[in-house]
């Protein structure tokens, strides 16, 4: 078989496996009966769409917080980041690998683990059951994927151009600003992304830190496909992917753009 | 040379972070030596860790999460490495492909396990197939596999995220490697699958080793799969963890702690691992190289 051959094979495999199931959720969630051994659903219907926006689960302002803590973790995880990033990548001092390691210290914690023993820590601190609790899980887990990625930018983009503008008289942050950030900006948006679907994703942090006081999507998901309710979790579950989807493409064409331009 | 004492005020926020991640260890470490003074346990002991290793049940569900976590991370490598291999292969044409790769690491994992009751459950899209046919006359007729002991289910599901994810986070190392190394092989008269296998892919297994670890330490502590696509029994440490600490016996609380004690330690312990057979790994290829 040659190169080519073997190649567009393996790359069509794998695009069915992935996007099969995508398509038959799809198709799920707009189902009204589908019996055994039916192929295709007997009726199609728009019941599950009724429910999700009328229904009493109140969807929409789950929609709304679950896309403002995903957002807020986004910004709080690439912010720290971006910290770390310039300390590691452009000072030296005593400490810097340590640094670097606690920067992918919580990969190597499980996130069953972590969840339950900040939850343990936050009873003590009163952030149990508590917004900004959740914001922290959320956080520690998002923050080794952002430091990665903005480690490579941070140090790719260097500090010439700054130092340059610093000679000329610009102060620290207004040469940061100016010379380096738009330089950074397609790394700040990925490593955004990145943080927003970590924290959108999260079942059992928000479950045990929340304690059912916070809720998001992820959460009231899971209790659906216990249900068996195959049509409604189906119609759930796309709702949910495709708003983190939505958001993705957001930021994806913000770097697109952002990239243009920079290129001109 | 910059000031030292700026790098300090940058890593604050991560120091922060890192003391909370720590404390939380210590926490559940503290918990499961018996340590609970809010239950009025006080005395350190390790006769919580003793007393679940001896507990059937408990030896099950580590063995059930040792096994989903190493069919997951050793499957997802393979297979990861080998779509890797394809896009760098298929050239800028494939590169349309890494677009379909992100929609897996996208999705959550709970919408990966409705994924897996839509098409492998006995009613689903794979067994009406099997039935249309003509393979099977009747559902219970196609094999179960979900809700067994065997978590094939799990797997599957990790896999559909992690193959993905391996690809993904390998391909900028392999691309790098293959334009430049492997063609160097190539122009020297090696067979582009020796090239390949004695070039590129020796070069991209760092990539394709962190990977592995951290899908293995992922799969170990997770809990949405087993929970969502698992067996009654034996259950997944994380699922039989949170269990015990849900348990109304409050002086039970030790034995789950022991149990996520267990989990936090094989964890550190394959990152270790790991540590020591990269660094190995890479003073044997130094030394090759001056031979």
């Amino acid at each position: 078989m040659s190169r080519k051959a073997f190649s567009r094979l393996v790359l069509g495999v794998t695009a069915v496996c992935v996007l099969a199931p995508a398509a038959l959720l799809l198709v799920w969630s707009v189902t009204g009966r589908w019996p055994w051994p039916r192929l295709t659903p007997e009726t199609y219907s728009l019941r599950t769409l009724r429910e999700l926006l009328l229904g009493s689960g109140g969807f929409l302002p789950l929609l709304g917080s679950s896309i403002a803590l995903a957002g807020a973790t986004a910004a709080l995880a690439t912010a720290v980041a971006l910290l770390t990033a310039r300390a590691t990548a452009f000072y030296s001092f005593p400490g810097r690998g340590l640094a670097r390691f606690c920067g992918i210290l919580p990969l190597l914690v499980p996130g069953t683990v972590l969840a339950m023993g900040l939850h343990l820590a936050f009873l003590r601190l009163g952030l149990a059951d508590t917004v900004v609790g959740v914001l922290l899980v959320h956080l520690v887990s998002a923050l080794p994927y952002c430091i990665a990625i903005l480690t490579d930018v941070t140090a790719a983009v260097g500090l010439a151009l700054e130092e340059q503008a610093a000679v000329l008289g610009a102060p620290p942050l207004t040469a940061f600003r100016g010379a380096t950030l738009p330089r950074l900006a397609p790394g700040i948006l990925s490593s955004m992304s990145m943080a927003f679907t970590i924290s959108y994703s999260q079942y059992f942090s928000t479950l045990l830190i929340g304690g059912g006081r916070v809720r998001t999507l992820a959460l009231v998901l899971v209790p659906y496909i216990q249900s068996g309710d195959r049509p409604l979790a189906a119609a759930y579950a796309a709702v949910f992917t495709g708003s983190a989807l939505l958001v993705f493409a957001l930021f994806e064409w913000a770097i697109r753009r952002m990239e243009r331009r920079g290129a001109l | 040379m910059r000031k030292q004492r700026t790098a300090f005020f940058l890593l604050l926020p991560l120091l922060g972070v890192t003391a909370l991640v720590l404390a939380a260890c210590g926490f559940v470490l503290a918990q499961s030596l018996g340590h609970v003074p809010a239950f009025g346990l006080e005395e350190l002991t390790f006769s919580y860790y003793l007393a679940i290793f001896r507990d059937g049940e408990f030896l099950r569900s580590l063995g059930v999460s040792l096994g989903i976590a190493a069919a997951s991370a050793l499957l997802a490598a393979l297979l990861g490495t080998a779509v890797c291999a394809a896009l760098t292969v298929g050239g800028r044409k494939g590169r349309g492909l890494t677009y379909v790769l992100r929609l897996p690491i996208l999705v959550p994992h709970a919408v990966v396990a409705l994924f897996t009751i839509l098409l492998f459950s006995q009613t689903g899209l794979l067994a009406r197939a099997t039935f249309a046919l003509g393979l099977i006359g009747d559902f219970t007729q196609f094999p179960q596999l979900l809700y067994t002991p065997g978590y094939q289910g799990a797997v599957a599901a990790y896999l559909w995220k992690e193959v993905p994810f391996v690809a993904y986070f390998t391909l900028a190392l392999m691309s790098g490697v293959s334009d430049t190394l492997g063609e160097a092989a190539e122009d020297l008269g090696a067979s582009p699958l020796r090239s390949f296998f004695s070039v590129t892919l020796p070069l991209s297994l760092p990539a394709v080793c962190r990977a592995t670890l951290i899908i293995f330490i992922f799969a170990f502590g997770g809990y949405e799969l087993p929970l969502l696509l698992g067996a009654t029994v034996p259950k997944a440490l994380p699922v039989e963890a949170y269990l015990a600490y849900m348990s109304p016996q409050l002086r039970d609380r030790p034995y789950a702690m022991a149990m996520y004690g267990v989990i936090l330690a094989l964890s550190v312990a394959m990152a270790a691992l790991y540590a020591v057979l990269t660094r190995r790994l890479l003073r044997r290829m130094e030394g090759s190289g001056h031979e």
